[in-house]
C-alpha cells in the first residue's frame, strides 16, 4: 500500500494544456474519486499516475519514490479500464494470470493467486470462459480480478461502470466499495457520475479544465462548496443559483454577495402569500417517491424544487421558503462567501 | 381521392390486388440482384462450365474441331508429361518464396505505419503505389534494373564490392528475382489490410499489457499477433491464390525461362492454350490448378480453425 503525492503536475498535448498544475495528497489506503465534466482532464491525470502518459512538468510521487520516469509496470499500480480491456483470445484464467506470466511468476504461484482473486470476486465458475461469453458485470469483475492478482499498491479505475446498465452499476458500485474495505489499498477512481463519486469516495477531487476546483469529503463538497461550479456539479438535482436581488426574500446576505445558492431539497412549498418568494409551477416531474418542480419565480428565474409526496400541477401559484442554514453565498467571481460574514 | 373513414372504423390499407407484401419484396429483391446475377452467369459460371467441358475434349484451336476424350488430358498432364511436374514444382517454389516474404514484409511495414506520425501518409502511399502501377511498366523497369553487369542493381552491388549474378539469365537467380520484384509490387496491398486490422485492435489492450509488465515483443507475440489471426488467414489465402495465378509478371520478365526455371502453372496454361493452341489440355491444366488452389485454401482454413 502507498500514499500518492502530486506536486504542480502538468500535461501538455502539443499546444494544449490539459493538466495545468495539479497539487494533491492521497493518504495510504484512501479512496479518492476524480470527478468533473467531459474533457476536464480526469482520465489524463489517471493515465499520468499509471505511467501511460508521461508528465510534462511537476512531480509525481508514489510512496516515497518519485516515479515521473519510472515505467508503468514498475510503479506498483494496476488499472481497470472503462472498456475492461480483456484480451478476447484468452479465457478468464489466462486474462487474470497474464501479468504474472509476463513477469515470469512460477506457474504454481500464478495458479494460486488467480484462484484467490477468483474466490474473492466469485469468479471460480467462469475461469474457463472467454470474455465474449461473459455479461457486462462479469467482465467488470474479471477486469478487477486481473488488477488484484498483481498485488498492486495503488488501484486506478477509469470510469469502470460507465458501460453497465443502471441496476448493475449500483450493484458493482457496492462491490467496489466492499472490495476497498477488504483490501484496504489506495484507490483512485475516475467518474463523471457524481452519485458514484459521493457514494464511493473518502475524498472527492473536482476537476475543471485541467485544474482542481475543490478537494474534500463528499459531505464537505455538498455542504460547503468553494465555488458556483462545485456547488452545481455536486448534488442532484443541481443547486439553484439566483442573483442576489432575486433571493433577497430569503434573508440577509453577506457583503459582496452576487449570487445565492439553494439546493432543490432545501426549498419548501407554502401558500403564495406565506412564501419568502413566490412563483408559478411550470413543469411538475413525478418520479415516484418525490416530484421535481420547475418554478418560475416572480423575478423571472427558474428554480428547481424537490417535493416529497403530493406535488402541485403545472400553472399553480406557490410560495417558496428556504432553509436559512442551507443557503450558499457567492461573490461576483463565483467564489463562496462563508456564513460567518452574515451579520444576522 | 381516398375516402376518409369515420372514427373508430377499421379499414383495409391499400394493396396490390394479387400480390402479398412478401411476394412484392421478393420480386424487388430479384430485380435488384439481376444485373450482378446476369454478369456472374455469363462471365463466370458459363466459362467455368465450358472449361470443364473443354478439359474433357481434344480441341485444337486452329482445327475448330472438338472431340470428347474423357480424362485423357488429365492423364497426359499427371502421368505422361514431365514438364507438368516441373511447372508444379516451380509454382510451389514461387509460392513458398513469395507468401512468407510478402506477409512478413507487409506486417513489418504495417506495424511501422499503423500509428500516426508526421509523414505517415506519404510512406503508406510510397509502399502502396506499386500495387496500382502498371504491371507492364513495373516489369520493364525491373528488367532494366536487373540486367547483367550494366544493370543498376549490379552496379550498386559492385560499389560495395559484390559481383551480382545475371539475375534474369540464371535459372535459380531468375526465380529469386521474380519473387522479390513481385513481393515489392504487391506488398502494399497486404500492408493496408494489416494496417486496418492493427487499427481495429483497441489501444487499451496494449496499455493494459504494458501496465502488467509486458515488453514490446511480449505485447506483439501474446496480444497483437493472435488478434491478427483472422486477417493473417485472409492474407495468406489470397496471397497463395495470387501466387499460383501469377502470369503477367513471369510473361514480361522472364517468359518462363531461363531453362524453364520460372515456368509456372498459369504461364504454362497460357502457353498450351494460346501458343500451342491445345485448348483441351490447357483446360485440364486449369482444372488441376483450381483443385490445387482450392485444396491449399481448405488446408489453411482447417489449420486456422484447429488453432482457434
Amino acid at each position: 500500500m502507498s500514499s500518492l503525492t502530486l506536486r504542480n503536475l502538468k500535461k501538455r498535448f502539443g499546444r494544449v494544456d490539459v493538466i495545468r498544475g495539479v497539487d494533491l495528497d492521497v493518504a495510504d489506503g484512501e479512496f479518492v474519486v476524480f470527478v468533473g465534466p467531459s474533457g476536464c482532464g480526469k482520465s489524463t491525470l489517471l493515465r499520468m499516475i499509471s505511467g501511460l502518459e508521461d508528465v510534462t512538468a511537476g512531480e509525481l510521487r508514489i510512496g516515497d519514490r518519485i516515479v515521473n520516469e519510472v515505467q508503468p509496470a514498475r510503479r506498483g499500480v494496476a488499472m481497470v479500464f472503462q472498456s475492461y480491456a480483456l484480451y478476447p483470445h484468452l479465457n478468464v484464467r489466462d486474462n487474470m494470470g497474464f501479468g504474472l506470466k509476463v513477469r515470469k511468476v512460477a506457474p504454481a504461484e500464478r495458479r494460486q493467486r488467480v484462484k484467490e482473486a477468483a474466490a474473492l470476486l466469485k469468479l471460480e465458475a467462469l475461469l474457463d470462459r472467454f470474455p465474449r461469453e461473459l455479461s457486462g458485470g462479469q467482465r467488470q469483475r474479471v477486469a478487477i480480478g486481473r488488477a488484484i492478482v498483481g498485488h498492486p499498491d495503488v488501484f486506478l479505475f477509469d470510469e469502470p461502470l460507465s458501460n453497465l446498465d443502471a441496476e448493475l452499476r449500483v450493484h458493482m458500485r457496492s462491490e467496489i466499495a466492499a472490495l476497498h474495505k477488504r483490501l484496504g489499498n489506495t484507490m483512485i477512481y475516475v467518474t463523471h457520475d457524481q452519485v458514484e463519486a459521493m457514494t464511493l469516495a473518502d475524498k472527492i477531487v473536482v476537476l475543471r479544465d485541467g485544474c482542481i476546483e475543490q478537494v474534500g469529503s463528499p459531505r464537505e463538497l455538498y455542504e460547503r462548496p468553494d465555488n458556483v461550479f462545485v456547488a452545481q456539479f455536486i448534488g442532484s438535482p443541481k443547486m439553484n443559483i439566483l442573483p442576489a436581488a432575486s433571493a433577497a426574500g430569503f434573508g440577509q446576505q453577506p457583503t459582496g454577495t452576487a449570487h445565492v445558492g439553494i439546493r432543490p431539497e432545501h426549498l419548501s412549498l407554502v401558500a403564495p402569500e406565506k412564501g419568502q418568494i413566490s412563483g408559478k409551477v411550470v413543469i411538475s416531474e413525478y418520479t415516484g417517491a418525490s416530484s421535481l418542480l420547475h418554478i418560475t419565480i416572480d423575478s423571472g428565474e427558474t428554480c428547481l424544487v424537490l417535493v416529497d409526496g403530493d406535488a402541485p400541477e403545472a400553472d399553480v401559484e406557490v410560495g417558496l421558503v428556504a432553509d436559512f442554514g442551507n443557503l450558499h453565498y457567492f461573490d461576483a467571481d463565483g467564489t463562496a462567501l462563508r456564513k460567518s460574514q452574515v451579520s444576522g | 381521392m381516398t375516402m376518409k373513414p369515420a372514427t373508430g372504423v377499421t379499414v383495409r390499407g391499400e394493396r396490390a390486388p394479387w400480390l402479398t407484401l412478401k411476394m412484392r419484396e421478393a420480386i424487388e429483391a430479384w430485380l435488384f440482384i439481376s444485373p450482378t446475377l446476369a454478369g456472374f452467369l455469363i462471365f463466370f459460371a458459363g466459362p467455368l462450365v465450358a472449361v470443364v467441358w473443354y478439359s474433357l475434349s481434344e480441341w485444337n484451336l486452329l482445327s475448330q474441331q472438338a472431340t470428347f476424350v474423357g480424362l485423357a488430358n488429365y492423364n497426359d498432364a499427371l502421368f505422361r508429361n514431365p514438364d507438368f511436374w516441373l511447372v508444379v514444382r516451380n509454382s510451389i517454389v514461387f509460392a513458398v518464396g513469395l507468401v512468407p516474404l510478402n506477409m512478413a514484409l507487409a506486417l513489418a511495414l504495417a506495424l511501422a505505419l499503423s500509428r500516426r506520425f508526421r509523414g505517415v501518409v506519404f510512406f503508406r502511399t510510397v509502399f502502396f503505389a506499386p500495387v496500382v502501377t502498371s504491371a507492364v511498366a513495373w516489369a520493364i523497369v525491373w528488367k532494366f534494373l536487373l540486367q547483367g553487369e550494366a544493370g543498376f542493381v549490379n552496379q550498386l552491388l559492385a560499389a560495395i564490392g559484390i559481383q551480382g549474378p545475371n539475375w534474369l539469365r540464371e535459372p535459380d537467380w531468375a526465380m529469386v528475382a521474380v519473387i522479390v520484384t513481385r513481393v515489392i509490387k504487391m506488398v502494399g496491398l497486404n500492408m493496408i489490410l494489416y494496417i486496418a486490422a492493427l487499427q481495429a485492435i483497441p489501444r487499451d489492450y496494449e496499455a493494459a499489457a504494458r501496465l502488467e509488465g509486458a515488453s514490446n515483443w511480449q505485447i506483439f507475440r501474446m496480444i497483437i499477433w493472435p488478434l491478427l489471426g483472422p486477417t493473417t488467414l485472409v492474407i495468406m489465402v489470397i496471397t497463395t491464390i495470387g501466387s499460383f495465378k501469377v502470369f503477367d509478371h513471369i510473361y514480361l520478365m522472364t517468359g518462363g525461362g531461363p531453362e524453364n526455371g520460372t515456368l509456372v502453372l498459369a504461364f504454362y496454361i497460357y502457353q498450351q492454350g494460346f501458343q500451342f493452341f491445345d485448348v483441351g489440355y490447357a483446360s485440364a491444366l486449369a482444372m488441376i490448378m483450381f483443385v490445387i488452389v482450392m485444396g491449399l485454401t481448405v488446408v489453411q482454413l482447417a489449420l486456422r480453425r484447429r488453432d482457434t
